[in-house]
């Protein structure tokens, strides 16, 4: 499913339903009027009610009708025409669905649905009264009771700071599924939380965490953006607290990482931004400011291979649910891929079955949105190797929906469609949980091979939907200019100590961290030697580092040196490394030996004797092959990914401080030992295969 | 939000809100207040709390006008601004005050949001002032503005006020969408556009990027 659209099974499927289920035998449609609505059904889930109904030949569009009514059935509020179906909501448009929202969730009201054809209205269907489903929770529950001030508030007020905090201390509390962790501090000290989600219990620590292959939700990055956090907390209790089946199914499959408020200053100021103005979205992989380095660190440390961003928007002629994947073109093409599955292939579908309008951000009347910017977290994440989406939850008016402004209605049109999407996006992850991780791998080690050219700005295009596209425009191409392409992408990036550890004046109140601090951040491996620092570019987040170090980077923290492999082609003999060594599409007929404070770097490359290094610099290995055994000692920094070795593997003592060595994609035609290094060995979640025994601190990669 | 036809947007709004309205008349419970001090109009009253919501205006009528901002929902921005700018609290203890509040969609439209997180993190004087274009000393119920003709904000900015239809019309430009909310020494009167003399700097696209 990954590599293509499941579109026309999906439309078939549906399309051999509508046949299927639709009654309407032939003395149901005689009584109709001409061009009457029938078979309307109502399906009420949390803040949301799905109308369905038999399509009118040659309408044009339908308009719903939403009553309150009393408990025996009678208006108390004049008829409100609450929303517009047309064609181009959704994919299957042979069997119309309008989500209808903005009403106070337990409410009951009547619904009819009429057809339009151009502007002429036809009759109205038959009314159906419901009964809407009441805020999630028994409120004779512990646990289930809890609401946020929200909830409480009628949607008149946002949940605060404090409430917040009272809120998922509580469910932390009384559920044994949540443990609730700071993350770091705002500028302004405000706590940044994250609910760790699991079932029966949370893995313990993030490295136990990352090995459940998490996903996570951002859910309130622009302060004056709340909507998509007002779903987060709800989703939490629900997550906390729910006995169905489904909740402690999808709980013990993942981990469900929820933050809340990484912008807490923003949020209780209702700004954009930040305290100091920063617009966070704009700094993820600049990391200038505490809030977004914390998240990076997150990222780093818990490993999410799957996530949402949330946010909401001022076009009121998009869709209910603009989505847009990592675009920039650095972005390893399964990766991409996964994402837009995600969006086109699950929430497209799943959208046209509940009646929410899922679109690619930047569809209608698009704008210069929804781009390559790497300082924006979909495509940090992207760049990161997770699959992900931005989420915008869309304005009030426009083309639909009706226009209520800031008002509490519409906050719950906002909330509640939110809501829907994060649940189909942890189902989307329990479905394709093996894909995600394919696809993860798979660009783990493209990235690692360090091979094609390099972007600094530039996206993939997001083709227009065939279905045909529910929007009427694709968002804007926003292909890489000539000037901001590198076709010989360097072997690594050379800092001097004043670039690598020199004093910043870009972070709040005119201090920065120090570059170092921000790669310890984005968890790369450096090489220290003699001369300099080394940031080789065979590494995860290839992509990634030149936008950062580069002197062509459009948002770059330094101009590193590009440095180019020193060692290409075949050679025969025994290698002696000193220094810094670049081996690329190499043929080395030979033992290696890395020599104390020198560093071997290598891709493509076919190494025949042992290779060995002792207090090295470092050792980085990917897409290559080395006959013969590899021992590495006390030795700085280790990475070795997508690496077939014929001998014997073992690291002993290595002292890599706190970016752990990698064994990540390789295979070890024999054993694999690992003992009394500083920091254990990860395999970031992507096995090894070892035909030999594992043992100590590798025992489990 | 700066659609093409902002008078348009704002037909619509009170088109839609209009059967709404109906439904607060018709109630047959209605309120347990229903004195003439906590009766709010203007066409924007009927989406806001009413009734026996949370934050309905007879709730609202009892507490401290900065909790009252609090609980209007189309006010986050100008309660967000007026509590950092520290306008309100700059007033002697116990003064009475009215309060011209423009709506979210009225910021919207006047401000960029770069523009408005400038004023808000790095320019307070100038954040000040704008709000003071909103307070005007004494409790005047939006009659009362009209009866007078001009009012005098703290800004010092003399304020027309007329008579437009149902409603009232400040400076020439913006509307009374619900007024005569009352709070303890003060009014709220929701406008929809922001009084002042600074720039509009929001664009002619309602886009704005993620
Ligand atoms: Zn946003």
């Amino acid at each position: 499913m990954r590599h293509q659209r499941p579109l026309a099974i999906a439309v078939a499927t549906l399309l051999t339903l509508t046949l299927t289920t639709a009654p309407t035998p032939a003395n149901a449609q005689s009584a109709a009027a001409p061009n009457q609505v029938t078979n309307l059904t109502i399906r009420q889930a949390d803040g949301y009610a799905t109308l369905a109904w038999q399509p009118v030949d040659g309408a044009t569009d339908y308009q719903i009708e939403r009553t309150a009514v009393d408990a025996t059935g009678t208006p108390t509020g004049a008829p409100t025409i609450v929303g517009i179906w047309r064609p181009n909501r959704q994919i299957n448009q042979q069997a119309p669905t309008f989500a209808d929202a903005g009403f106070n969730p337990g409410d009951t009201f009547q619904w009819r649905v009429r057809a339009r054809a151009g502007t002429t209205e036809q009759p109205y269907s038959d009314p159906v009264v419901a009964t809407t489903t009441a805020p999630w929770g028994n409120p004779d529950t512990p646990g289930e009771q809890l609401r946020t001030q929200w909830e409480t508030a009628h949607a008149a007020q946002y949940t605060s700071d404090t409430d917040e905090y009272a809120y998922t201390a509580a469910i932390d509390a009384l559920s044994d599924r949540v443990r609730v962790v700071e993350l770091g501090r705002t500028v302004q000290n405000r706590p940044i939380n994250m609910l760790v989600i699991g079932y029966p219990t949370p893995a313990t620590t993030p490295e136990a965490v990352a090995a459940t292959a998490p996903v996570a939700i951002n859910c309130n990055v622009h302060g004056n953006e709340p909507g998509d956090r007002e779903a987060c907390l709800i989703m939490a209790r629900q997550l906390a607290f729910s006995t169905d089946p489904r909740i402690t199914d999808l709980l013990s499959h993942t981990t469900v990482l929820i933050v809340p408020t990484i912008n807490g200053d923003g949020r209780a100021n209702n700004t954009r931004g930040n305290s100091t103005g920063q617009d966070l979205n704009r700094d993820y992989s600049l990391i200038r400011q505490p809030e977004t380095a914390a998240y990076i660190k997150m990222v780093r440390d818990y490993r999410p291979v799957a996530g949402y961003d949330g946010h909401e928007f001022g076009n009121s002629r998009a869709g209910d649910l603009p989505m847009l994947p990592p675009r920039h073109q650095n972005v390893a093409q399964p990766i991409f891929d996964q994402s837009q599955d995600m969006i086109e292939g699950h929430m497209y579908t799943k959208g046209a079955e509940a009646g929410w309008w899922a679109c690619p951000y930047g569809c209608e009347g698009g704008g210069n949105v929804g781009l390559s910017e790497e300082t924006i977290l979909r495509n940090t994440l992207g760049l990161k190797n997770v699959a992900n989406s931005l989420l915008e939850l869309r304005s009030s008016g426009g083309q639909t929906r009706p226009d209520e402004g800031n008002t509490a209605n519409n906050r719950r049109r906002k909330t509640y469609s939110a809501l829907w999407t994060f649940h189909q996006f942890l189902d989307y992850h329990r479905a394709d949980r093996n894909d995600i991780l394919t696809s993860r791998a798979e660009s783990i080690e493209i990235q690692a091979a360090n091979t094609g050219r390099l972007v600094f700005r530039g996206s993939r295009p997001i083709p227009a939907h065939p279905a045909p596209h529910p929007g009427d425009s694709p968002p804007p191409l926003d292909a890489p200019r000539a000037d901001l392409i590198l076709d010989n992408a360097p072997c690594a990036y050379k800092l001097t100590d004043e670039q690598y550890n020199g004093a910043r004046t870009d972070g709040p109140g005119g201090v920065g961290t120090t570059v170092a601090q921000r790669i310890a951040a984005h968890g790369w491996q450096v090489i220290k030697t003699n001369d300099g620092w080394y940031v080789p570019l065979n590494q995860p987040e290839r992509g990634l580092i030149p936008l950062l170090l580069d002197t062509q980077g459009v948002e770059k923290l330094t101009d590193g040196e590009r440095v180019y492999p020193t060692l290409t082609g075949r050679r025969n003999g025994p290698l002696t490394v000193t220094g810094f060594t670049c081996a690329a599409d190499a043929t080395i007929n030979g033992p290696v030996t890395v020599q104390p404070g020198a560093a071997l770097v290598a891709t493509a490359t076919t190494i025949s004797g042992p290779v060995s290094a002792n207090r090295a610099a470092g050792v980085v290995l990917a897409d290559s092959t080395v006959n013969g055994p590899l021992q590495i000692t006390t030795t700085n920094a280790i990475s070795i990914i997508d690496v077939t070795i014929a001998g014997p593997a073992s690291l002993t003592g290595n002292t890599t401080g706190t970016t752990a060595a990698l064994l990540a994609g390789n295979t070890i035609r024999g054993p694999l030992n690992c003992t009394a290094n500083s920091t254990a060995p990860t395999n970031l979640g992507v096995a090894n295969t070892v035909h030999g025994p594992r043992t100590n601190q590798c025992a489990a990669l | 939000m700066s659609n093409p036809s902002r008078a348009l947007h704002l037909v619509a709004v009170a088109l839609l809100l209009t059967p709404v309205a109906c439904t607060t008349t018709t109630d047959p419970k209605p309120p347990r207040d229903t004195t003439s001090a906590t009766q709010v109009t203007g066409p924007l009253c009927a989406a806001l709390p009413t009734g026996t919501d949370p934050g309905n205006p007879s709730f609202l009528a009892d507490q401290p006008v900065d909790q009252a901002l609090r609980w209007i929902p189309t006010l986050t921005t100008f309660e967000a601004a007026l509590r950092t700018s520290g306008a309100l609290t700059d007033l002697p203890t116990g003064t009475d005050v009215t309060i011209l509040a423009p709506s979210d969609d009225a910021f919207a439209a006047t401000f960029s949001e770069d523009n408005w997180d400038d004023l808000m993190t790095r320019h307070t004087d100038q954040l000040r002032t704008l709000l003071k274009a909103h307070l005007i000393t004494g409790t005047h119920t939006i009659d009362d503005l009209v009866t007078a003709g001009t009012t005098a904000t703290l800004d010092g900015t003399t304020v027309t006020v007329t008579r437009t239809g149902p409603t009232a019309r400040l400076a020439d430009r913006a509307d009374a969408v619900c007024a005569d909310y009352r709070a303890t020494n003060a009014r709220i009167h929701i406008i929809n556009a922001v009084l002042g003399a600074l720039p509009k700097t929001a664009g002619d696209t309602d886009e704005r990027a993620h």
